[in-house]
């Protein structure tokens, strides 16, 4: 299980349609964005190569001006099993 | 509502992400704060010259989970797709776990297969070779080390070499990388390394590239880059490059220019600044002196090649001091017209530029990395930038900045402030000077005369070598290195934490034919079976990055260190473990003549490790515990098996050369080693617990006395040096059959020689191959494609690849570029083995190439 949290910057403006191309890939969320077009996304994959690939294709989001990776977990579980809370 | 691991985990990672933009998501944990069973800890990157800090989550001695460091103020949370790939460099399927030597029927055959052997017999029949190969004379051995080895690591090594071996043949893949640079720093100021800091970023108003691809190779950078030009009213970015790359996409002014016309363009400026009057008067008056320096100095070829045959005054680096107005009118053919014919760049653009340096009101920062170091005139053009700024006294002060950028992560810290290059010892000392190893060999506790002089002579009297006969010159730089093994000179090498064999210029005639030579021993410490490993004889296993307690120093001047945050696997080890572990295979007697001995009789029968490690400094730290101050516990497989704080011996010993009192040169002092344990690094030089951010200038430094306002106090008369250099070819140009420039260099997804990246199956899918990238027309003209395959041919050798005439990068008419990292298109078989005369560092930018259909 890969869980990644990724910064994406677009032009303000384009912040609503940048949101909607993320959201239409598999297992990407678009949690928040700033006043600036600063968006917290997060991705969810099993398969390592589709979590290059969708990682690296962030880029290529027409509205995407950069990505920035912050926070990766992987390990080989699925993760379900319950934690105190 | 139940809570999985999984939803845990994500709000981590949804609360780091927002915590770096600077937005508040109601209900989301803090990410480190969260207890997950994960021990997280900061680390420096593992990967270039910028210095990212990352925190590391592992659990169970595997590394989990990963985070740009929120903290570090190089990248305040970011983390690049190199970075963000980092933990999975340590678990390539291949990694070497186990020395292999080349074995025929039990016993070492240079045309045998690698068989798996202890390291005790790895390391005896590797000191059978050495002891023998030094007897020939300081040269017959051999080590090249890297900007990637930590800097105990290349401390350990320096002191095995220079003092242990009594031998100078001890140089850094930083040779191929940053010695333009330092060469030019020692020069211009008399001291090395970039006088501004990352701050500078942010405080420029005007951003000049210099021959550096900043949105691929140093990604953080340019992002914070970004945001200043984003953000600041009036900002620009100049960029100049031989090809188009990313980074045009942000610029303001963008000039592609003819390969080696940079030397132009920069003359043209300073002309322009001076015609102009636009000087600081004042600043010149009182901090600067002018010089002309030697031309027509060949191109660092062997001897018998024609082009060396030809320069007047080969390999001369000698200036003399020169008046304003002669400087001037050296200057002043470079006008306007004559820069742009030359370099094919538009007047406009060029004027643009010029004002932009020539305006009192812009702060401006320039950048620079292998495009101006890799170049034959290498240190001559660094020093060409350096006048430009000197001229309109845009230098130590925030946001004026020359600021020369490094590939690795520790060229800086390691290579340069180490000193492990031929010519140099710790803190800018050098052998070339008998003082200076007089100082060294006090600090090491070694009798006068250890250290061999770069001339053999101590006290003007001959050194005396193991054969009985005077040492003779003793220096010998990188290139030279692969020379000398071809001819048989050199006997046995030593490579560690670089892929010297893929990442040799003309590697086909001048590096494989020694490496495989029958009268050559050659050892590989590497984590995977790289091109190197491959050719060598002996291949170690090596224990890398966060497998060890290590440190780092970066491009401005910043020094990191981490602990050993898991273990390495089966039996591979650090380089600060084999180097020293090696150290007790030699004897004294195997390698110092009788009547060196005999100056210090309580070395008799000791081993080099002995003299070298247990000298009563670097064991005088007992074994303990590595605690971080949240209670977490770490190993520490060095202290661990030599039985004391190895990492803090070294480093202390280290700080004799920067740090005690009555140094040679002042200006690297460093914090004590508990310090940098603490914070997410420090900048040198540290005084008080304080470090530096902007050198030379009062306020900022505290070198600087009170009213000096500026001081180069690196030059005797604290003065830094403007020297005059004129534009001269390279050594080699396109011609009728040979009509195309080469350019190599690297991209994105990949780092140096690929040896770590391309064992990340994602990185390697995304950019699988190198690709000779060309202008559509140009391949239009040979009836190529995209796609197409091709043959890359020179006088040297060729290699067969595809065209890409789409891709990031977009070369010029008459100019292909072809990335080096890819083991299976070795383009090093087509380069030429050129190099600067003065810094002897390789130009991998500029050769004469033909591109055929294959």
């Amino acid at each position: 299980m890969n869980i990644c949290g990724i910064l994406v910057n677009a032009k303000p403006e384009n912040v609503a349609a940048v949101t909607e191309r993320l959201v239409a890939i598999p297992g990407m969320e678009v949690h928040a964005s700033s006043d600036e077009g600063q968006m917290v996304v997060t991705l969810e994959e099993f398969e390592e190569d589709a979590t290059a690939e969708k990682m690296l294709g962030i880029q290529k989001v027409e509205g995407v001006i950069s990505a920035s990776m912050i926070y990766h977990h992987y390990e080989d579980e699925a993760l379900g099993e319950e934690v105190a809370q | 509502m139940k809570l999985t691991r999984r939803d845990f985990v994500k709000s981590n990672a949804i609360a780091a992400t927002a915590s770096v933009a600077g937005i508040t998501i109601p209900g989301i944990k803090d990410a480190i704060a969260a207890d997950d069973g994960i021990r997280w800890d900061k680390a420096a990157c593992r990967y270039c010259g910028t210095g990212c800090s990352v925190l590391i989550g592992t659990k169970g001695d595997r590394v989990v989970a990963s985070q740009g460091d929120p903290d570090a103020p190089v990248n305040k949370g970011l983390n690049c797709i190199k970075g963000y790939f980092l933990p999975k460099i340590l678990y390539g399927k291949d990694r070497l776990t186990k020395p292999l030597l080349r074995k025929t029927n039990g016993k070492y055959d240079k045309n045998g297969k690698f068989v798996e052997v202890s390291w005790d017999e790895a390391f005896k029949t590797m000191a059978e070779k050495w002891v023998e190969a030094r007897k020939k004379g300081p040269k017959g051995i051999g080590m090249f080390g890297s900007g990637q080895w930590t800097v105990w690591e290349g401390y350990a090594a320096q002191k095995l070499l220079k003092a242990g071996f009594r031998s100078n043949s001890l140089e850094p893949n930083a040779r191929h990388c940053m010695a333009s640079a330092v060469g030019a720093f020692m020069r211009g100021f008399g001291i090395d390394e970039p006088m501004g800091c990352y701050d500078d970023l942010e405080h420029a108003d005007v951003f000049v590239l210099w021959g550096a691809n900043m949105a691929e190779m140093h990604p953080i950078l340019w992002s914070r880059l970004t945001d200043t030009r984003l953000t600041k009213k009036g900002c620009e970015v100049h960029v100049l490059s031989t090809y188009e790359h990313r980074c045009f996409e942000l610029s303001d002014n963008s000039m592609v220019f003819e390969p080696q016309t940079d030397l132009a363009i920069a003359n043209y400026i300073a002309n322009y600044i001076i015609e102009n009057k636009a000087y600081d008067k004042s600043f010149l008056d009182k901090h600067v002196n002018f010089n002309q320096t030697t031309t027509d100095i060949g191109y660092g070829l062997r001897d018998s090649h024609p082009a060396q045959k030809a320069a007047k005054n080969p390999n001369v680096g000698k200036f003399n001091k020169i008046s304003f107005d002669e400087y001037a009118k050296s200057v002043a053919p470079y006008t306007l017209e004559k820069a742009s014919k030359m370099s094919k760049v538009p007047k406009k653009a060029l004027l643009k530029l010029a004002k932009a340096y020539a305006d009192p009101k812009k702060k401006v920062t320039s950048f620079w990395t292998m495009g101006m170091n890799q170049h034959t005139r290498g240190v001559w053009m660094n020093g060409l930038v350096y006048n430009i700024h000197l001229l309109m006294g845009k230098i130590s002060e925030p946001g004026n900045s020359p600021f020369s950028l490094t590939g690795q992560p520790s060229a800086c810290g390691t290579a340069r402030e180490v000193g492990t290059f031929t010519h140099r010892l710790p803190a800018d000392l050098v052998v070339a000077k008998d003082a200076h190893c007089n100082f060294a060999e006090k600090v090491w506790k070694l009798p006068q005369g250890t250290i061999p002089r770069a001339n053999g002579k101590s006290n003007k009297v001959d050194q005396t070598d193991i054969s009985g006969k005077p040492m003779g010159k003793t220096l010998i730089h990188a290139v030279a290195m692969h020379r000398a093994l071809k001819d048989e000179k050199m006997n046995t090498f030593w490579v560690m934490c670089n892929n010297n064999m893929q990442a040799a210029a003309n590697m086909n005639e001048e590096s494989l034919p020694g490496w495989r030579s029958s009268k050559n021993f050659i050892t590989v410490s590497d984590p995977y079976p790289t091109v190197s490993a491959q050719a060598a004889d002996l291949i170690l296993p090596t224990a890398m990055w966060i497998e060890k307690e290590g440190a780092y120093g970066n491009a401005e001047r910043r020094t990191q260190f981490w602990r050993q945050q898991t273990n390495a696997p089966g039996e591979a080890k650090s380089d600060l473990w084999q180097v020293m572990e090696f150290a007790k295979y030699v004897k004294v007697e195997d390698v110092w003549p009788t009547d060196l001995i005999a100056k210090a009789p309580e070395y008799k029968g000791k081993t080099l490790y002995e003299v070298l490690y247990t000298n009563g400094q670097i064991d005088k730290f007992p074994k303990e515990q590595v605690t971080d101050d949240r209670g977490n516990t770490y190993n520490n497989d060095e202290m661990e098996d030599f039985g004391y704080y190895v990492q803090k011996g070294l480093f202390e010993e280290y700080r004799m050369f920067n740090s005690a009192a009555g140094v040679p040169k002042k200006g690297h002092e460093m914090a004590e080693f508990g310090a940098y344990h603490k914070a997410r690094g420090m900048r040198w030089p540290v005084i008080d617990g304080k470090e530096t951010l902007w050198r030379f200038r009062e306020g900022y430094d505290a070198h600087v006395p009170k009213g000096a306002g500026v001081k180069f106090y690196g030059k005797p008369d604290g003065k830094a040096a403007i020297i005059s250099a004129p534009y001269e070819p390279a050594a080699e140009s396109p011609d009728k059959e040979f009509d195309m420039w080469l350019c190599t260099g690297r991209v994105l997804e990949h780092w140096h020689s690929g040896s770590m990246t391309r064992r990340v199956p994602e990185l390697y899918r995304a950019v699988p191959d190198a690709l000779v990238y060309m202008h559509p027309k140009d391949a239009k003209k040979r009836r190529l494609r995209d796609g197409s395959k091709v043959k890359v041919v020179s006088r040297r050798g060729e290699i067969v690849s595809r065209v890409s005439t789409r891709g990031r990068n977009k070369p010029p008419q008459g100019l292909v570029f072809v990335p080096w990292f890819d083991a299976g298109r070795l383009i090093n078989k087509v380069t030429l083995d050129a190099t600067d005369p003065l810094s002897k560092e390789t130009d991998y930018k500029k050769c004469a190439v033909k591109i055929v259909k294959a």
